[in-house]
């Protein structure tokens, strides 16, 4: 065993532009490569798209679950993307996507191997430099009961996946994206008794206060943290982006 | 036999053989007075060949001391030598204050919070704080990070080393004036270089690694802190048999503590939170159960306090249970900037 020497890394870790430079600037970047990100939202926020275009920018591995994968919103994103890009003429973004479907937590953890054999492989034409998730709340929805057995196996599902996710991000050195869910939030969050998850108490997401789902063991699990929201709108487009995690700040775009 | 190594006359020896007297441990904790009346020699002989023993087993103890026996040190050596070792500051005074002046060598602190409280910023500050040089109060020590979540970015500890460097050239000018010279020459890609990073992905590397880190502290005598961040990742996944895991963590932290006192180093291990059921409502605690929170010399829990992020000295051998708010900023750890938390005096 010998120790990574720190600067043979690169001084600036490599990150995964969103698209946007005014989010690149408040992500330092992009999306950090190397770990694991989370995008917050509740529905319609626009989880999916985000996920589609960030899956245009590299050679990616699309692992959806929810039903169906919008192929003709890819396709179309596609398109813009080729077009703003001058140098990808004779190439189609969207053949650079792998998609594949999962169904439940059990299966993730099956087709890990299968994941990484792939990536390791000569099928993909450019080394698989994202792995995106939509959505991880959505494989744990329905087998597992509210008793504190069923939680504890949950959580310990929650660890091996993280676990072999963040394994898969060092080997290949390849950003992780994962889409979770909101929830409404209840009870306190101050004192040392409460949960109060990163900087912020709680989230508002469409008047209501909200926190991620999946509780306090997969919010160990994940390395960065961003809450997407949506607030109603009275005239033009409002969106704020609040960031939780390795860097905290709040942009409001107008 | 040891006795034939010493530089006495052989009839001595002779006398010291046949009394019984064969080993250098048989001689220790011994007067002279007690020698003489054994071997029916005047007390300045007796004198002689104790003190030809204690330096025949003492050459490799700079301090003199008057026991023979490798290991046993009276308490009031202890103490000097622990007042004599500086403490490693996490750069927030008032943090420092309640661990007694910032964290121990020889010691195993755990520090434990929820997530985005600021455990991998505390474990990067104090990477970069071990480096802080002799002259100016520090230990001028390495590093060692191990890493088991992949949430220790370059970028960031680089941020943080620049800070630090300012931070340290704004000190020597303020010794400057006083006369008191001291030269700061580092660069951020120094304190990097002094950052022995390794990065474990399954528990059984994690358990391979520390097992390793004896052998490699060996070669990098300077190596002052080892920081594992976190202790809890790898071991909160699916282990059929609790008692295995028990036994693993029990015998990963009796290594760790035996590091520590060995080498003389720090050892600062970092857990996540989790919640547990007590007295029919679920209150924070630190994960890794009841038999972890015994392994460690020290335990610090980080938690919110409204909008401020605080410390709490949970557990302490010799200091008192206190609570400090801290804040991370972009330069690292600090003090943090609110002024309610001062008690002010009349």
């Amino acid at each position: 065993m010998t120790s990574e020497n720190l600067l043979t890394r690169p001084l600036i870790a490599e990150k995964l532009t969103l698209g946007c430079p005014l989010l690149d600037r408040c992500l330092g970047g992009g999306l950090p490569c190397c770990s694991i990100t989370e995008l917050v939202a509740e529905s319609s926020c626009g989880k999916t798209q985000f996920c589609l275009q960030l899956a245009l920018s590299a050679s990616s591995l699309y692992l959806h679950t929810e039903f169906p994968f919008p192929f003709r919103r890819l396709h179309q994103l596609s398109q813009a993307f080729r077009s703003s890009h001058a140098n990808l003429v004779a190439i189609n973004p969207w053949e650079d996507v792998y998609v594949d479907a999962v169904h439940n937590a059990h299966q993730m953890l099956d087709i890990m191997p299968k994941i990484e054999s792939f990536i390791e492989s000569e099928k993909p034409r450019l080394p698989v430099r994202l792995i995106v998730i939509d959505s991880i709340a959505a494989l744990f929805r329905t087998e597992f009961n509210n008793t504190p057995l069923d939680l504890k196996r949950r959580s310990s599902l929650f660890f091996k996946i993280s676990g072999k996710l963040k394994s898969l991000a060092n080997r290949f050195r390849s950003a992780v994206v994962v889409t979770n869910q909101v929830v409404d939030f209840m009870g306190a969050s101050d004192g040392a008794n409460g949960v109060k998850v990163g900087n912020f108490g709680s989230l508002h997401s469409l008047g209501r206060r909200v926190c991620p789902a999946l509780g306090l063991a997969w919010a160990n699990c994940v390395n960065s943290r961003v809450f997407l929201s949506r607030n109603e709108m009275v005239v033009g487009e409002r969106v704020s982006f609040t960031f939780v995690g390795q860097s905290i700040k709040e942009v409001f775009l107008a | 036999m040891e006795v034939g190594r010493l530089p006495i006359s052989a009839s001595l020896r002779g006398k010291l053989i046949s009394a019984g007297y064969t080993t250098f441990a048989s001689l220790s904790s011994l007067s002279h007075s007690d020698l003489a009346r054994d071997l029916k020699i005047p007390e300045s002989e007796a004198l002689e060949i104790l003190k030809a023993a204690s330096l025949n087993c003492g050459l490799d103890k700079p301090d003199k001391s008057n026991v023979i026996v490798n290991g046993a040190q009276t308490a009031w050596e202890m103490l000097h030598e622990e007042q004599s070792f500086p403490r490693i500051t996490t750069s927030s005074s008032d943090l420092d204050n309640i661990l007694g002046g910032g964290i121990n060598c020889k010691e195993v602190t755990e520090i434990g919070g929820l997530p985005g409280i600021g455990k991998t910023q505390m474990g990067i500050q104090l990477a970069v704080n071990v480096q802080i040089p002799v002259d100016l109060g520090g230990l001028g020590g390495k590093a060692v990070y191990v890493d088991t979540e992949g949430s220790f970015m370059v970028e960031r500890a680089l941020q943080i080393a620049k800070a630090s460097i300012v931070e340290m050239s704004n000190y020597t000018e303020l010794l400057k004036k006083k006369n008191r010279v001291c030269q700061v020459d580092i660069q951020p890609t120094d304190i990097l270089d002094n950052i022995f990073y390794f990065r474990i992905c399954t528990y059984t590397e994690q358990i391979a690694l520390i097992n390793y880190l004896d052998k490699f502290i060996l070669e990098h005598k300077d190596v002052k802190i080892v920081i594992v961040d976190s202790v809890t990742f790898h071991f909160r996944q699916d282990f059929e048999d609790l008692a295995l895991r028990t036994r693993l963590l029990g015998g990963m932290a009796l290594k760790l503590m035996n590091l520590a006192k060995k080498y003389n180093l720090a050892v600062v291990i970092f857990n996540q939170a989790t919640t547990k059921y007590v007295e029919g409502s679920f209150q924070l605690s630190l994960a890794l159960g009841d038999s972890w929170s015994h392994c460690c010399t020290n335990r610090v829990i980080l938690h919110w306090n409204g909008d401020e992020r605080n410390a709490y000295l949970d557990k302490s051998p010799s200091l008192r249970s206190a609570s400090a708010s801290f804040s991370v900023t972009s330069e690292g750890i600090r003090n943090s900037a609110s002024n309610h938390k001062r008690i002010k005096l009349m």
